[in-house]
């Protein structure tokens, strides 16, 4: 396994990361804690969730997961979801992610979804997530924090420019990217410059869409994220066939020369050029539904989370220790 | 204000979940304070919309188009809800008394409701048609000139005419259309040949996503007559074509066509934001030529026609504050989907995009 250095905090990460969210689509609670712990014992050892992602499941399978000793070998990220709401709901959530993963501390916390424009100065108000953080850091919850989103690289910059010291910042980093609203050209050399520790995803494109047209292959794809001046790449991995995939790409990593990663660039440029690759910067398909949901978007059933929200019921909306603040407004 | 957006009734859930769904809906609203202060305040002094003649208190006033010479009444009656309605017969009748009322610029686009609106609209412009301005759009999305000219043709026989007065590009909405209607043997072209062979009078384009990308439409500065766009409320203070495009048409004298002056399907209505009548009455005092009305019954047609008959523009005042009534629900674009979503991104234009259709991608 390959490590690298987590921005300027001492720290260092396997260069691939295992995506929380994919392990809400493994079959059985069985083979998801397989995934996990083929990955750790592989050397993976950042691992990435959400406390919303499919009503919570996510975070308690990896919990159980790292059951056993595990939790100490590994670099335990999660996202709060509070989406424009409070610092106080944020506290709320964070204690729900800490007992789901059976743990007493993250090593990393960060604001999911910067996704709406005016994401930035809802996370900034007063009273809001980063009071949280502040919090959390003192009480020795988290150790590091930082934000996520797949939309806008204007709305990760005004995230920076409004100033507070993250660790990490998490975008999509793909070769359609390059061509199109662009975090790679945009965002990434700015969160270099100010030591943040940079967290690639959606390597594939999401939805992979790029690679069932036939214009690029997995490959390919990974050892372009990997290549990227990045901490780690995170990877939706849903069987152990693709772990196994993804191992031997990183076994056998050389990062690509800059001619073959403009090769790459220009053989995706001209679809990407109307985005259709990239759908969670035009869609609301990569909005998840409580993402959706506080700023008043519509939800719909080609997400999965929300048909299992609606059939099962059971989601971290309806849980007491999440609702009642917001109830009071 | 806050509590009734709550009622958005979008997921089918059981009315127990739904509730406590909203109940977790409320945005920081410390934040939204502050999103509003840090945000520019939109100019109050806009330019004034053109002068209108046909005034008396039961005619619904006209506006010029833009340098074309010709006038158009205010409101105009939108194609695509029209192929909407239970009927022929009733889509026939809206058509003939819209007409009768006075409306006279009308609205439509080779591929709405698989044809269904231009027919239904050339049935009711029988005996009516040199009565109206009669615009239809083209949705090539990217492909060649021939394919134009097949569409016009078809346009004409379903209208039940030999010229339209006006023929736009449909829906540049995503971000190489430019590039590719303006490429050798592109549909720029088709707007020519149609002027040159009497077709068309006169020519535009329209769109609901970008203001960045109807600006790469005229920084090609080919000599459009028209150009349509999203002029409501909610834009004016987000990615605003009222800010960003309005003024160049303007400098430019090319005519401004309103469109979905309530949000596109009336949620800002629903959610008790504004209320149906002023957030019309704004849109149409906006620098525009007309603003084009989605009519699906006689009684929206009825309520429309009121609203135009003797019209009022707002003050500059009044518009300012209908804006600051806005801004804290329109920072994020959940009002106006068509900016922010694949809600309102047609079927065919989807298809020549490589996108999925709206079954596997609605949103």
């Amino acid at each position: 396994m390959i490590y690298r250095k987590f921005g300027n905090t001492g720290e260092h990460i396997s260069a691939i990361g295992l995506g929380g969210h994919h392990l809400g689509d493994v079959p059985t609670l069985d083979e998801a804690v397989q995934l996990v712990r083929e990955a750790i014992d592989a050397g993976v050892n950042f691992f990435d969730n959400a406390w919303e992602y499919y009503n919570g499941k996510t975070e308690t399978i990896l919990g159980r997961a790292l059951r056993d000793g595990r939790r100490d070998k590994v670099f335990l990220m999660t996202k709060v979801c509070t989406h424009g709401r409070s610092g106080k709901l944020a506290m709320q959530m964070l204690e729900e992610s800490l007992r789901r993963f059976q743990t007493d501390h993250l090593d990393l916390w960060q604001i999911h979804g910067i996704v709406y424009d005016n994401d930035p100065e809802l996370a900034y108000a007063k009273g809001g997530v980063l009071e949280a953080f502040d919090r959390a850091k003192k009480e020795g919850k988290v150790r590091f924090v930082g934000f996520t989103g797949h939309k806008d690289p204007a709305f990760h910059l005004k995230m920076l420019e409004l100033g507070y010291p993250f660790d990490s910042v998490q975008m999509p980093l793909n070769p359609f990217d390059a061509n199109f609203h662009s975090f790679e050209t945009q965002v990434l050399p700015e969160v270099n410059r100010r030591g943040i520790a940079a967290l690639g995803m959606k390597s594939m494109g999401g939805t992979a869409w790029g690679i069932k047209a036939g214009i690029v292959q997995p490959a390919e794809m990974l050892r372009y994220a990997m290549s990227l001046p990045v901490a780690t790449t995170i990877c939706g991995m849903d069987s152990l066939d693709v772990l196994h995939q993804n191992l031997q790409i990183v076994r056998s990593f050389q990062p690509m020369t800059s001619q073959e990663m403009d090769a790459l660039r220009s053989r995706c440029a001209t679809t990407a050029a109307d985005g259709r690759f990239e759908p969670y910067k035009v869609s609301l398909r990569y909005d998840n539904p409580m993402t959706r949901m506080p700023h008043g978007f519509p939800v719909d059933r080609t997400q999965r989370e929300v048909t299992e929200m609606f059939d099962k019921a059971d989601g971290p909306w309806l849980s007491p220790e999440t609702t009642p603040e917001i109830s009071r407004r | 204000m806050a509590d009734q957006r709550r009622q958005n009734g979008q997921a089918r859930a059981t009315p127990e979940i739904e509730r406590r769904l909203f109940l977790q809906a409320g945005l920081a609203s410390a934040g939204t304070v502050l999103a509003a202060s840090v945000m520019s305040s939109p100019a109050a002094s806009a330019p004034l919309p053109p002068r209108m003649t046909n005034t008396g208190a039961d005619q619904i006033p006209r506006r010029p188009l833009g340098k074309t010479g010709e006038q158009v009444s205010i409101i105009g009656l939108g194609g695509y809800h029209l192929g909407t309605v239970q009927s022929r017969e009733l889509a026939v009748r809206l058509v003939q008394e819209a007409v009768d009322a006075g409306i006279t610029f009308f609205d439509n686009a080779w591929e709405y409701n698989d044809h269904r609106s231009e027919e239904w609209m050339g049935l009711g412009l029988q005996g009516r048609r040199d009565k109206v301005f009669l615009m239809s759009k083209v949705c090539t999305h990217g492909r060649d000139k021939a394919v134009a000219m097949k569409q016009l043709d078809e346009s004409l026989k379903r209208l039940g005419t030999d010229h339209l007065d006006l023929w736009q590009i449909h829906e540049v909405i995503y971000e190489n259309d430019p590039d590719l209607h303006f490429a050798p043997g592109g549909v720029i072209e088709a707007l020519d040949e149609a002027k040159k062979q009497g077709k068309v009078r006169f020519v535009g384009f329209t769109g609901h996503k970008s203001p960045a990308i109807h600006l790469k439409m005229l920084a090609r500065d080919y000599p459009f007559d028209t150009v349509q766009m999203p002029l409501n409320c909610f834009d004016a203070t987000y990615r605003s074509f009222e800010q960003q495009v309005l003024p160049e048409l303007g400098r430019r004298g090319i005519a401004a066509l309103g469109m979905k002056s309530l949000g596109g399907d009336g949620q800002p209505i629903l959610y008790g934001v504004v209320r149906a009548e002023e957030a019309l009455r704004y849109a149409m005092s906006l620098p525009v030529a007309t603003t084009i009305c989605g009519i699906d019954s006689l009684d929206v047609l009825g309520q429309n026609v009121a609203i135009a008959r003797g019209f009022k523009p707002m003050t500059s005042q009044e518009m300012q504050a209908l804006r600051e009534q806005c801004r804290p629900s329109s920072g994020d674009g959940h009002l106006e989907l068509f900016k922010t979503t694949k809600k309102y991104d047609g079927r065919v234009g989807r298809e020549q995009h490589g996108y999925p259709p709206p079954e596997l991608l609605p949103l």
